[in-house]
C-alpha cells in the first residue's frame, strides 16, 4: 500500500465513525447486541458458562472472595506442576491437590492427561476422521444423536444455539464414536459425556476421552452402556449392599415408599453426577472420578445419601424422594463443594474398613468383545431403525433382575410387618446379585413369593450362610434352591448383613470374614418351604434328604480343593439344621 | 375442553370442600424418544414447559391430582426413557399400572409405528383391564404433520384406545388427555384386583401395594 492509499484508508475509518456518532441510536445505527448493557447473557452466565434464568450478583460475597483467593495461589501450584508433569514431587502431590480441585483454567489440560488422550491421539493419528466419515456412511444411530445432541447442555452459553460450533462436535464425536465401538454404538448418557468433555477440550481430544471412559478398564463405562446394562445391575446391588449396612433405615424407608435405587442411581453411574448436583461440585465429582475411576462411584452415591439421611427420613412417599434426589439436590445440594469432597474421602474410608469400597473389576460381558474400530456392515434391520420385537438375551437378563430385586424387598418388607416373631426372619439381601452374571439363568420364582403371601408365616425362611472353597458337593440342595446357590457362588463379594439391617433378626450364621475371592461358595438353605405351584421349568420339587434329618453333607475332594475356611455347625431355631463337613 | 379442576397434590380435599372418595393409580409413559413424553408430565404436573428438556435416562416418577366428579383421582406417573436400549426397564414401570398413555410425534411416521408396537406390548404384557391412551403430541406443528389425524384414530378405535392429538408446548388436550384416563379407570372396589390378576399380579404385590392400597379407592 503507498502513501496516498494509506491515507486515503485513516481518512475513510475516521468518516466513518464520525457517521456511526452522528448517526447516534436512530437511523438505521447497527450496534451489536453485545455493545450494550442489556445484553443480558454476560449477566446470567456464570464462571462455567451455564446460564442462568436471573442475573448472577455483580459482586462476589465475603466467601466467594476467599474462594477466589484460594484457588489463584493454587493457580501458581498447578502452574509449576504442570511445567514438571513426570516428576516424583507431582506423583506425591497431585492426589491431594486434585482432591482440593483442580483450577478451572488447568481443568482441560489435566483431564485430557489424566485419560492418557494425547498418547492415544499420536498413537492413532486419522483414526478419528475415519470413523467420522464411515459414520457419514453407515451410522444407525444418528436419529438418537441428533436428538439428543438439540437438547443436551443446552443451558450452556456454548450449546446454546443450535449447530453452533460445539454442538456439531458433540454431534460429530458422537456419531464418530457410534462407528469406533460398534457394541455400544450410541446410548442415552452418552452426549452427557460428550458434551463435558468438549467444554476442556477439542473434539479430536474428546473423542479419544470418550473412548478411554468407555474402554479402559479404569472407567469401564462400556458395561453401563453396553445392551442390558450390565455393570448397572453390579454397582445397584453394590450400593444397597452399602445401604443395608450403613444407612438400614433408609433404605427400609426408600424400600418401603416403592423407590428402588435404580431410580434415582442409573444416572449417578451413567453421566457420574452429571445434571444431579450443580455445576461447580459435579466438576469436582468429574475430577476425582478422572484420578480414581469407576470405585469412586459407589463412595459418592453413599455419601449423597448418607449427607442427606435427615431431609430423606421426614420424607414418606416416592414423589417426594425422587424430587429430591433428582431435582432439588441439583439447583442446591445444600453443603459446599469440599465440605461435600471431604465427605466422601472419608466415605472412602469408611467402605475401605467394611471392604465396601469398590464393587470390583469389570466382568467379562462388561468389556468390549470386539477390537475397535473396525467396520462391520450394520442390519437392514438396524439400517431402517426398526425396533427389535423381543427383547435380547441381554436385556431380558437385566429385566429378571430387576424384578427380581423388587420381589426380594417386598418379601422383606412383608417378613417384617407380618412375622410376629421376626428373629426367625432371615433374607439374603443380595439374592439379585445372581442375575449380573453373564450365564445366570436365574429367574425369579413366582411359587416362592406366591407361598410367602398366602400365609402370614408363609415367607418364614431362613438362610444358612458359610463359605467354602470351591467344589463343594452341592447336590444336597433342592434343585429349587440349588439355582440360587449355584448363582450366588459367583457372588465373590456378597455379604449377608442381616444383623445390621436393623431387621432385629437373629444374627445369620456366617462364616469369618473372609477376603473376597473367586471361589467362595454361599449356600443358602431353606426350611419348610411351603408347598406350591410347579415350577415352570418343571425341576424335580422334592425337599432335599438332608432336610429330613436335619444334616447337610459338604463333601470336600481333598486333591482338588484347598481348606475349608471356616464351617461351624450352626443351629437355627426350627427345625435344627446341622452341617457337616466330611474330608476324605 | 372439559373444565379440569386440579386439587393440590396430596390432599383429598375437594375445592367445595367436601370429602370425596380417593383413587391411586399407577400410570406410564411410553413412546419413542424425543416424542414429547417429559414434556407432557411436566405440563400436567407443573404447567410448565421447557423448550429444551433433557433426555430421560432411565425414568422419572412424578404425581398429580385431579378432582373428578365425586372422586379424587391421584396419579402416580412413570415417565420412561424412550431409547430401545432402556426398554429392558420398561417393564418394571408398566407392570402393574393400571394406565399407559403412549406418545407419538405428530411430525414423525416412525413414531407412530413405534407406538402401536408399544401398544401391542401392553396388550401382551401389561394387565388386561389397562386404560390406553394413544397421544399425538407436538400437535402444535401442524404444518410438519405426516401423521393424519384420521389415521390415527382409526388406529385407536380398533384396538380400543383413547385417543387425542396434544400439545406440551401450548398445553393443549394435556388435561384432557389425563382427565379421559381417569374417568374411564375403574373407580370401584374391583378396580384394583382388576390389575392383579395374570401378569400383573405379581408386581402389584411387588410395587409394595398391600391388596387394600392396590386397590383404588378407600
Amino acid at each position: 500500500m503507498n502513501e496516498e492509499e494509506l491515507l486515503k484508508r485513516s481518512a475513510a475509518e475516521r468518516d466513518r465513525i464520525f457517521s456511526c456518532y452522528d448517526r447516534g441510536r436512530e437511523n438505521g445505527a447497527e450496534i451489536d447486541p453485545w455493545e450494550d448493557p442489556a445484553y443480558e447473557v454476560y449477566h446470567t452466565t456464570d464462571r462455567y458458562g451455564f446460564i442462568h434464568d436471573k442475573r448472577l450478583p455483580q459482586k462476589m460475597d465475603q466467601n466467594e472472595i476467599k474462594l477466589h483467593h484460594v484457588e489463584m495461589e493454587r493457580v501458581k501450584k498447578w502452574d509449576k506442576m504442570n511445567k514438571h508433569w513426570d516428576t516424583t514431587a507431582t506423583k506425591e502431590k497431585l492426589r491431594r491437590r486434585i482432591y482440593k480441585g483442580i483450577p478451572d483454567r488447568f481443568r482441560g489440560e489435566i483431564w485430557i492427561r489424566l485419560l492418557g488422550i494425547t498418547k492415544l491421539k499420536h498413537e492413532k493419528v486419522g483414526k478419528y476422521e475415519e470413523m467420522l466419515s464411515l459414520a457419514r456412511q453407515w451410522s444407525t444411530e444418528i436419529r438418537q444423536i441428533d436428538a439428543d445432541v438439540a437438547r443436551q447442555y443446552r443451558d450452556h452459553i456454548n450449546y446454546r444455539e443450535r449447530y453452533s460450533l460445539k454442538q456439531r462436535s458433540m454431534f460429530y464425536v458422537l456419531a464418530a464414536y457410534s462407528m469406533y465401538n460398534m457394541e455400544v454404538g450410541y446410548c442415552q448418557g452418552m452426549s452427557v459425556l460428550a458434551g463435558l468433555l468438549l467444554l476442556y477440550m477439542d473434539e479430536e481430544e474428546a473423542f479419544w476421552g470418550l473412548s478411554v471412559l468407555l474402554a479402559d478398564k479404569k472407567y469401564s463405562m462400556h458395561g453401563f452402556y453396553v445392551d442390558g446394562f450390565p455393570k448397572l445391575n453390579r454397582f445397584i446391588e453394590h450400593h444397597d449392599k452399602i445401604m443395608t449396612k450403613f444407612l438400614p433405615k433408609l433404605k427400609r424407608k426408600l424400600d418401603k415408599c416403592g423407590c428402588d435405587s435404580i431410580l434415582y442411581a442409573l444416572k449417578w453411574f451413567f453421566v457420574v453426577f452429571q445434571e444431579r448436583t450443580p455445576v461447580s461440585l459435579g466438576l469436582r465429582i468429574w475430577d476425582i472420578f478422572l484420578l480414581e475411576g469407576d470405585r469412586i462411584l459407589s463412595a459418592i452415591a453413599y455419601t449423597v445419601m448418607k449427607m442427606h439421611k435427615r431431609q430423606l427420613m421426614t420424607m414418606e412417599s416416592l414423589d417426594e424422594f425422587c424430587n429430591y434426589l433428582q431435582i432439588k439436590l441439583e439447583k442446591d445440594f445444600g453443603y459446599d463443594d469440599d465440605t461435600v469432597i471431604n465427605t466422601v474421602e472419608r466415605s472412602i474410608d469408611e467402605l475401605k474398613r467394611s471392604k465396601l469400597d469398590y464393587p470390583g473389576p469389570p466382568l467379562p460381558h462388561e468389556i468390549p468383545r470386539q477390537p475397535f474400530g473396525t467396520f462391520k456392515e450394520p442390519t437392514f434391520t438396524s439400517k431402517v431403525g426398526r425396533r427389535a420385537d423381543e427383547f435380547s438375551e441381554a436385556q431380558q437378563l437385566m429385566r429378571e433382575s430387576v424384578v427380581q430385586r423388587r420381589q426380594t424387598v417386598v418379601i422383606e418388607e412383608e417378613s417384617r410387618e407380618s412375622s410376629a416373631t421376626p428373629t426367625e426372619m432371615a433374607m439374603a439381601n443380595n439374592c439379585g446379585a445372581n442375575s449380573s452374571l453373564g450365564g445366570s439363568k436365574f429367574s425369579f420364582d413366582p411359587s416362592l413369593a406366591d407361598g410367602c403371601c398366602a400365609s402370614p408365616h408363609g415367607s418364614r425362611r431362613s438362610l444358612a450362610d458359610t463359605s467354602v472353597t470351591s467344589t463343594a458337593d452341592l447336590s444336597v440342595f433342592s434343585s429349587a434352591t440349588r439355582s440360587q446357590a449355584l448363582d450366588n457362588s459367583l457372588d465373590t463379594q456378597s455379604n449377608v448383613s442381616v444383623g445390621s439391617s436393623g431387621s432385629g433378626g437373629l444374627p445369620t450364621p456366617r462364616a469369618s470374614s473372609h477376603q473376597p475371592s473367586p471361589d467362595i461358595v454361599r449356600i443358602y438353605v431353606p426350611y419348610g418351604l411351603p408347598p406350591g405351584p410347579t415350577y415352570k421349568d418343571e425341576l424335580p420339587r422334592t425337599l432335599p434328604r438332608s432336610l429330613e434329618t436335619n444334616k447337610i453333607r459338604i463333601k470336600v475332594d481333598p486333591d482338588q480343593t484347598p481348606i475349608v475356611e471356616s464351617l461351624k455347625p450352626f443351629v437355627l431355631e426350627s427345625p435344627e439344621l446341622e452341617l457337616e463337613l466330611d474330608l476324605k | 375442553m372439559i373444565d379440569v379442576t386440579m386439587a393440590n397434590r396430596g390432599t383429598a380435599q375437594r375445592p367445595n370442600g367436601t370429602q370425596g372418595k380417593i383413587c391411586q393409580f399407577k400410570l406410564v409413559l411410553l413412546g419413542e424418544s424425543a416424542v414429547g413424553k417429559s414434556s407432557l408430565v411436566l405440563r400436567f404436573v407443573k404447567g410448565q414447559f421447557h423448550e429444551y428438556q433433557e433426555s430421560t435416562i432411565g425414568a422419572a416418577f412424578l404425581t398429580q391430582t385431579v378432582c373428578l366428579d365425586e372422586t379424587t383421582v391421584k396419579f402416580e406417573i412413570w415417565d420412561t426413557a424412550g431409547q430401545e436400549r432402556y426398554h429392558s426397564l420398561a417393564p418394571m414401570y408398566y407392570r402393574g399400572a393400571q394406565a399407559a398413555i403412549v406418545v407419538y410425534d405428530i411430525t414423525n411416521q416412525d413414531t407412530f409405528m413405534r407406538a402401536t408396537t408399544w401398544v401391542k406390548e401392553l396388550q401382551r404384557q401389561a394387565s388386561p383391564s389397562i386404560v390406553i391412551a394413544l397421544a399425538g403430541n407436538k400437535a402444535d406443528l401442524g404444518n410438519k404433520r405426516v401423521v393424519e389425524f384420521e389415521e390415527a384414530q382409526a388406529y385407536a378405535e380398533e384396538n380400543g384406545l383413547l385417543f387425542m392429538e396434544t400439545s406440551a408446548k401450548t398445553a393443549m388436550n394435556v388435561n384432557d388427555i389425563f382427565l379421559a384416563i381417569a374417568k374411564k379407570l375403574p373407580k370401584n372396589e374391583q378396580a384394583g384386583n382388576a390389575s392383579t390378576s395374570g401378569q400383573g399380579r405379581r408386581l402389584v404385590e411387588s410395587e409394595g401395594q398391600k391388596p387394600a392400597t392396590g386397590n383404588c379407592c378407600k
